[in-house]
C-alpha cells in the first residue's frame, strides 16, 4: 500500500540521537517518530533532557551523533535557506514564553507575518487579533509582555506560535506554574488546534494530568534514554518500575554506599 | 601544578579563549555585511526602520555628550597649548597645533569613547537579555537570523554615525579652541577658522573620519558579541555591559595608536 | 490569476477557489473589496475552496467589516467542514452569516428592502 505508506510518513523522525552538553551525555540513543496530525507528549522528570530534546529537534543544538527528520527532510543536511523556509512552517512555544520584551502582545503576534509574508497592514492585524482570540487573549492587545501574567504569557506565546499556522507545533511547558483550571483550558485549546488546524502537535511536560488529557502518544524519557513510547493506555499499563515510579510520583529508592556517601559530603574540606 | 606551570597554562587559556571570541566577532561582521548586501535577494532584508531607530540612539541622542565633551577639550587644548607655547614665543603657532591633532586625533577619539560608553553598554545589555529570555532563539525557530535582525541594523548605523559624530566633534572642539584663543590671542574666530582651513588638508579630516568607520565596527562587534554570549542571569549580564564598554574603549584606544603610528610616519 | 465574480440576484458572487493561504489571500480579499466599493451586496462562495488559512479568513472578516460600513449585504456560500472548523476556532462561524448556498440566501427575508 504505496499511497498510504506516504501519507502516513512520519512528521518527526529521530535515529539514534546522541548529545552532549561539554563532557556530560545528555541524551543517549533516542529514537522516536511522531506521525501527521498527532499529539505526542513528551515526559519525564526534570533534567530528564526534554528540554534539550526539543532544541535539538528545533535545530538549536547540533547533535554528536544520530539524525533528525522533519517533514520527510534530513534537517542537518538542509541549506540555510530550506531551514529557513522549514521554519516558517513551525510554531514553538518555549517554556519562558520568549515574548519580545520591546513589543506589546499584538505586535508580538504579529512580528512573523510582517517578517515573512507581503500581506496587508489590515490582513496581519486582524490575523493577529483573531489568534488573540482562539487564546482567549482578546482585549490585551495593548499590554507590554512584563505586564502579563505566567498564564497570558503562555497564551501569548501560543498566539505568535501559530499565527502563521503552523503544520508542526511544539509546546514546552504548557501547564508549569499554572492553576489547574487555567492549565486544563490551555490543553483544550491544545486540542482544539489540532482538530481545527490538522497540525501535528509535541508537548513537553511533567504535569501527568495534562499529559493524559491531551497525548495520543506519550514517550517516556529518563536520565537520557526512552524508557517507552505508546498510548497513554500502554504507558499506565507498563511495568516497567521507573516509569511506574514517574506516575505515581514515587521518588527513587537510591541505594545508599556509605563510602561514597560520606566521601560527597566531605569532599574537598580542609584537613580531611 | 607549579607556579609557573600554572601561569603558563592560565595565560593559554586566556589567549586562546581572546582569539576564539576574535573569531567570533568576525564572523558576525562577515555575516552582517552577508545581509546588507544580499538580504535583499534572498528576501530577508536589513529593516531601514531598523537602521534609522539605531541611528537615533546611537547617534543623534549622543550629539549634546560628544559636542560638550569636544566643546571643552577644545578649549583645554588652546589653554595648554598658549601656555606651552608661550616659553617659546610662539603662542600663535597654537592654531595649526590643535588643528591638526583634533582633526587626526581628538575629534574621533572622544566621539568614539562617548558611542562606546553609550551605546556599547545598552547593545550588550539589550542582547543579552534577549539572549537570557531565549527572544534569540524564538528569532532563529522563527527563520529569522538575529544577525540580520540585530546585528547588521547596529553595524550599518555605526558605519553612518560615527563620521557624523566625528565632524560634530571636530567642529566643536575647533570652536571651543578658537573661542579661548581668540580671546587670550584677540585673535577673531573667523580669522581662527581661516587659519585653521589655511592649516588642514583633506587628508587630515579623512584620517579622522577613517578611523571612526574603524572605531564604528570595533563598538558593534565587541558589544554584539558580548551580548551574545551571555550566560549565567543578571550577574552575567553585567558582567558582559562592562566588559563590552571596557573592551570597546580598550580597543579603540590601542588601534588608534596603530593608526597613529603608520599614519604618520 | 483572479478569482471568479458572477452576478446574480443582485449580488456579486466571489467563487473562491484552491487553496486561498498566505499567496492567494490577497487576490481574495482585493476581489472582495472591489466589488463593495463598487457598492454591491457580496457573497463569498467557498465550495470550491480546498484549504483556507487564517490570511484568508482575516480577508473575509476585513470584507465583511467594510460592508458594514457601506451598510451592503454580505455572507459565505458554501462552508465545506474544513473551513468551518478553521471559522469555528475563532468563534467567527457565530459572526458571519452563512448559508448553505445563493438559494438558501434568497430564501431568506431580503434585508435590503
Ligand atoms: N546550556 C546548558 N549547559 C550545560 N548543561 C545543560 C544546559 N542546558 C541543560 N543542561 C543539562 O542538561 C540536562 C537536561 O536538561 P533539560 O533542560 O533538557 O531538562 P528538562 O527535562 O527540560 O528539565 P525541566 O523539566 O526541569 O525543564 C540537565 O542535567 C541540565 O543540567
Ligand atoms: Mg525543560
Amino acid at each position: 500500500m504505496p499511497a498510504i505508506n506516504q501519507q502516513s510518513e512520519p512528521v518527526i523522525e529521530i535515529r539514534e540521537l546522541i548529545t552532549y552538553y561539554g563532557e556530560r551525555k545528555i541524551l543517549d540513543g533516542i529514537n522516536l517518530a511522531v506521525e501527521s496530525g498527532e499529539i505526542m507528549v513528551v515526559m519525564g522528570g526534570s533534567g530528564s533532557g526534554k528540554s534539550t530534546l526539543l532544541r535539538h529537534l528545533l535545530s538549536l543544538n547540533r547533535p554528536a551523533a544520530g539524525n533528525i527528520r522533519l517533514f520527510g527532510k534530513a534537517v542537518n543536511k538542509l541549506s540555510s535557506r530550506a531551514l529557513h523556509q522549514m521554519r516558517q512552517r513551525i510554531g514553538v512555544s518555549f517554556q519562558g514564553g520568549a515574548l519580545f520584551n520591546s513589543l506589546n502582545v499584538e505586535e508580538n503576534v504579529a512580528f512573523p507575518l510582517r517578517e515573512h509574508t507581503r500581506l496587508d497592514d489590515n490582513t496581519i492585524r486582524i490575523m493577529a487579533r483573531m489568534k488573540l482570540e482562539v487564546v482567549n487573549l482578546a482585549g490585551f492587545e495593548k499590554l507590554m509582555p512584563s505586564q502579563l501574567s505566567g498564564g497570558m504569557i503562555k497564551r501569548a506565546a501560543l498566539a505568535r506560535a501559530i499565527v502563521m499556522d503552523p503544520k508542526l507545533l511544539f509546546f514546552d511547558e504548557p501547564s508549569a506554574g499554572l492553576d489547574p483550571v487555567v492549565s486544563a483550558d490551555l490543553d483544550e485549546l491544545i486540542l482544539r488546534l489540532r482538530d481545527a488546524m490538522g497540525v501535528t502537535i509535541v508537548v513537553v511536560t511533567h504535569e501527568l494530568e495534562s499529559a493524559f488529557r491531551i497525548a495520543d502518544r506519550i514517550t517516556v524519557l529518563d536520565k537520557g534514554k526512552i524508557l517507552i513510547t505508546g498510548t497513554t493506555q500502554e504507558v499506565k499499563e507498563s511495568d516497567n518500575p521507573r516509569v511506574q515510579n514517574l506516575l505515581n510520583r514515587r521518588t527513587e529508592d537510591i541505594p545508599v554506599n556509605a563510602d561514597e556517601y560520606l566521601q560527597r559530603l566531605t569532599d574537598d574540606l580542609a584537613g580531611l | 601544578m607549579t607556579r609557573p606551570a600554572h601561569f603558563i597554562a592560565h595565560t593559554g587559556r586566556v589567549s586562546l579563549a581572546a582569539i576564539e571570541e576574535m573569531g567570533y566577532q568576525f564572523t558576525l561582521f562577515a555575516e552582517s555585511l552577508y545581509w546588507l548586501i544580499a538580504g535583499p535577494f534572498v528576501s530577508q532584508p536589513v529593516r531601514l526602520s531598523a537602521v534609522a531607530d539605531e541611528m537615533m540612539k546611537i547617534g543623534v541622542l549622543a550629539v549634546p555628550v560628544v559636542v560638550l565633551l569636544s566643546f571643552s577639550n577644545g578649549v583645554m587644548m588652546a589653554i595648554q597649548g598658549i601656555a606651552t607655547l608661550q616659553e617659546f614665543d610662539a603662542e600663535s603657532q597654537v592654531v595649526p597645533g590643535i588643528a591638526y591633532s583634533v582633526t587626526r586625533e581628538f575629534g574621533v577619539l572622544i566621539a568614539a569613547i562617548v558611542v562606546a560608553g553609550r551605546s556599547g553598554s545598552a547593545i550588550a545589555a539589550r542582547i543579552g537579555s534577549m539572549q537570557m529570555s531565549q527572544e534569540i532563539d524564538a528569532l532563529r525557530v522563527m527563520g529569522i537570523e538575529p544577525v540580520r535582525h540585530l546585528v547588521a541594523p547596529i553595524l550599518l548605523a555605526m558605519l553612518l554615525m560615527m563620521p557624523v559624530l566625528t565632524l560634530l566633534a571636530d567642529s566643536a572642539a575647533l570652536i571651543g579652541g578658537g573661542l579661548y584663543t581668540g580671546i587670550v590671542l584677540k585673535l577673531s574666530l573667523s580669522t581662527f577658522i581661516d587659519r585653521c582651513f589655511d592649516t588642514l588638508a583633506v587628508y587630515d579630516l579623512m584620517q579622522g573620519l577613517v578611523k571612526s568607520l574603524v572605531f564604528g565596527i570595533l563598538i558593534a562587534l565587541i558589544a554584539c558579541s558580548n551580548g551574545f554570549s551571555v550566560t549565567g542571569g543578571s550577574e552575567g549580564l553585567g558582567r558582559a555591559t562592562t566588559r563590552s564598554v571596557v573592551l570597546s574603549i580598550a580597543a579603540i584606544v590601542v588601534a588608534d595608536m596603530i593608526f597613529t603610528y603608520f599614519l604618520n610616519r | 490569476m483572479g478569482y471568479k465574480i458572477e452576478e446574480t440576484a443582485g449580488f456579486a458572487i466571489v467563487h473562491l477557489e484552491g487553496d486561498v493561504d498566505l499567496s492567494r489571500s490577497p487576490t481574495a480579499r482585493q476581489a472582495i473589496l472591489d466589488c463593495l466599493q463598487e457598492r454591491q451586496h457580496v457573497l463569498v462562495d467557498l465550495t470550491a475552496v480546498t484549504y483556507i488559512d487564517s490570511s484568508g479568513v482575516a480577508s473575509l472578516v476585513e470584507g465583511f467589516q467594510v460592508s458594514r460600513r457601506m451598510s451592503l449585504d454580505f455572507a459565505l456560500i458554501g462552508v465545506s467542514d474544513a473551513a468551518m472548523s478553521v471559522l469555528q476556532l475563532a468563534r467567527l462561524d457565530q459572526v458571519f452569516p452563512i448559508f448553505a448556498s445563493l438559494d438558501a440566501r434568497l430564501a431568506q427575508t431580503d434585508p435590503r428592502t
